[in-house]
Order: C-alpha cells, then structure tokens, then sequence
C-alpha cells in the first residue's frame, strides 16, 4: 500500500477530533456511574481486545513511529459502553452523537482497523482465525488468545500469530519445537512453552542432559531442585536447574521451569540460591515457597 | 489488619484477585524467614545487608491497603502485588544493590502480604526484607545474566 500517496498525508485530526468531542459530550449526559457498568462492559472487553487481540496484531505490523492513532474494531469496549446508556434510557444524548454512535458501531461490526483521512479511508480485513480462551481469573468473560495447535490469529493472507493461554510465542513454538532452538531462546517463558510442548522428560532425554547434583526443594516439600549439564555442542556454558512451581496449575499439576545457571555451578542448592543472588546455604532455609 | 487472614478474607479486604481455584478458605501462614513467591524472594535484610542498603536517592511510599504493584509477569497479567495496613508499613525503591536484582527494601511494623492471582498470598511477619528478583544465565555471551519473567 503507497502510504506516501499525497492525499493521506494529512493526519486524520479533524476526526479523531469529532470522536473524541462526542464521547465528551455523551460522558456529560451521563450522570449515574455503576461500578458494574464500567467493570462488564468496558474493562472487561478492553482487557479481550486491547491487551489480547490488538497486541497480538501489532506484532505482525513494522514498528510505526507515534503509534497507530487507533484499532477500530478493537475499540468496541467505547462502543458497548455508550450503547449500553442509550439502550437502557440511563442517558440521552444529542442526535449528532448518537449519529456518531451509529457510525462506529457499524464500523466495529463490520471492518477490521481503519484510517480515515481528508480524501481517504484504509479499512482492513478482519482476522479469519480469531481463538480464545476464558482468562483465568476473568469474573466479567474477559478472554485472551489461545490455541494450542495452530495459529490464534491469522488474516486471510496468511499473516498469523502463535498464542498459548495469552503469551505470544514464535511460531516454531508450537509447529516444531527443537531442541536447538530452544537453547537459543532468551524468553523464560517462550523456552518452558516449548519445552512443555515437547514434555520435560522427553525434553531432558532428547537434549542428552546429565544429572549433576539432586536435592529436596526448601520450603517446597515433595519436590526436587535438580541440576543438568546442558550438552557440550550448545556452548553456551551453562548448567540447567530445574525447578518445581510453588503453585499448582488449575489442573492439579505443577509446573516446571528450567533456568540456566553459571557452569561453575555444581550444587543444586547453590544453583538455586544463585538465581536470587543468595548464597546456597541460605536458600537452604527458605521457610516457604507459593 | 488482623494477623491471621484467609486469602478470602484478604482479596475482599484489598480488592485484589487470585485465580478461582486456589483453596480460599486456608489461612496464609505468615513467615519471619526467607520466602519465595514465583520469581520473587522475600529475604530478611540482615542476611543482604553488606549488599543492599537505601542511598540518598531511594524513594519511600507508605504500602496502601489496595497495594502496590512490584511486578508484572511476561505475558502481561499477573502482578505480584504487596499490602500492608497504610503508615505501617513501608516500601523503598531505588535501592543500591550490588547483586542488582533488588526493587526495593520493605520495613513493616505490621504483617505485610505479597498476593499474585496465580501463587495466591504469602504473609510477611514485620521487619526489614529486600525484595527481589530471579535471574538466569544469559545467552547474549560472557556471563551477562537476564532477569527472570515468568
């Protein structure tokens, strides 16, 4: 798309400037606030929208100096929220705003992002693929991003993003997790999805990781800290500890992270004291871990 | 703040959530020691003190009753939040650490708790702790660690 065609090189002001003077004067007429309203409504799907799918979204775009001035479609949280004061008669607003009203809502229902500018409007498809799951914790149906085999976001040109229950992962995550690649990733996070992809004990096994040293977790009973050579080929110079959540998943398991740690390392213990800048004898006494 | 709470008690009490399937109605033992809570530790300041220590430019808050957000995981939710009954209890930041893994020193005269949707709550008996975070060995080369977010 030439974005440095003449006619949209104005910035859409004059519009940006008409909405947000709308909502101004739609947020004057409403006099009566419940919690519930702002906490269903508009938090609950700003949550969905802004920090599930636009996130999500803007990973697929080159970063854009100042931002994108707005998401449209993810922007139904402003919508709902006047709606839901007119529908129910706890406001009356102007006609022309409730014109304005019409507009969105119609564009949210109907149109991926859009720019609007003097002489042009950019409207975008809409995803194809669009998963979620319930977000845990979520008392209002708050959803974030999830789908366990394939893409939780994808357009029709095959643009797509890889999410696993809300963290955006790359997409050999979830299509070919290696061992190789694995040792290369800096995200925590992104390395446990897929490591659990492939299951730890398979993991460990694949990987040719050799125990070096086992003991009882402090403060977490029933586990174990255990520590691994990670396999001469990756260089890297480094053991792996692995640890046992304090918590328990919503399924009853315990999760299980793998941390690198200096190779100079040869205790389990002093591995683990030395990812919280402690010494090993002292993280022996950790009374409690959640 | 009463000193023996329940976490149902608590997440009324301060309006922060846990997730629905932690066991609301245990009581949350309250810990004088060393405590880990995910990626955070709770460690009692006697045992950092040649480490860690306030400077001119730390900054102090009183930890409200609605809490005060010490960290956020990766994938954007989940805070590891501390409250304390207000004026009782205070949080420094900008603290000198040598280790720098410290956000912050806590000086509590009442119980303080660490609540997390996912780790639920964790009592913290009064007295001086730096709290901290969790590092791993980088990759990036040398020995340069990175910081745990989990």
């Amino acid at each position: 798309m030439p974005l440095g065609c003449d006619r949209i090189h104005s910035p859409p002001v004059r519009i940006a400037g008409d909405i947000v003077n709308s909502r101004t004067r739609m947020d004057q007429r409403i006099h009566r606030r419940p919690a519930i309203v702002k906490a269903t409504l508009w938090d609950s799907l700003r949550t969905s929208l802004f920090d599930g799918v636009a996130a999500s979204i803007r990973t697929l775009l080159p970063p854009v100096s100042g931002g994108l001035p707005w998401y449209g479609q993810q922007e139904a949280h402003r919508v709902a929220f006047y709606e839901f004061y007119r529908s129910t008669g706890l406001a009356t607003f102007r006609s022309n705003d409730e014109n304005m009203l019409d507009i969105l809502a119609a564009l949210v229902g109907s149109t991926g992002w859009w720019w609007t500018f003097d002489e042009v409007c950019v409207m975008s498809e809409r995803p194809v693929i669009l998963d979620t799951e319930p977000t845990p914790g979520g008392t209002h149906n708050e959803r974030r991003l999830h789908s366990a085999d394939a893409p939780a976001l994808q357009f029709a040109d095959g643009a797509a993003v890889y999410v696993q229950h809300g963290a955006i992962v790359p997409e050999w995550v979830v299509l070919d997790p290696t061992v190789e690649r694995i040792a290369q990733e800096r995200n925590v996070e992104v390395r446990r999805t897929a490591i659990e992809r492939i299951g730890w004990d398979a993991y460990i096994d694949m990987a040719g990781l050799k125990m070096v040293d086992r003991s009882d977790d402090p403060g977490n009973p029933g586990c174990e800290l255990q520590l691994f050579d990670a396999p001469q080929q990756w260089r890297n110079n480094s053991r792996i500890l692995l640890t046992v959540n304090g918590s328990l998943e919503r399924d009853g398991h315990r999760r299980r992270y793998g941390l690198h740690v200096p190779r100079w390392i040869s205790s389990s213990l002093d591995a683990a004291g030395w990812t919280y800048g402690i010494r090993g004898h002292d993280y022996a006494r950790l009374a409690r871990r959640t | 703040m009463n000193s023996t709470m329940t976490l149902s008690a608590l997440t009324t009490l301060t309006g922060l959530d846990v997730f629905d399937y932690l066991d609301q109605e245990v009581s949350v033992p309250v810990i004088d020691g060393m405590q880990a809570q995910g990626d955070l530790i709770v460690v009692p300041h006697i045992l950092l003190a040649d480490s860690v220590r306030t400077v001119s430019w730390s900054r102090y808050v009183h930890v409200p009753l609605s809490g005060i957000e010490l960290l956020r995981s990766a994938a954007g939710g989940n805070p590891h939040s501390l409250v304390a009954d207000e004026g009782l209890c205070t949080w420094s930041t900008g603290v000198q650490d040598t280790r720098r893994l410290a956000l912050g020193i806590l000086d509590t005269e009442v119980t303080a708790y660490l609540i997390h949707p996912e780790h639920g709550a964790t009592g913290i008996a009064p007295g001086r702790y730096v709290i901290g975070r969790q590092r791993e060995r980088g990759f990036g080369g040398f020995e340069s660690p990175q910081l745990v977010a989990d």
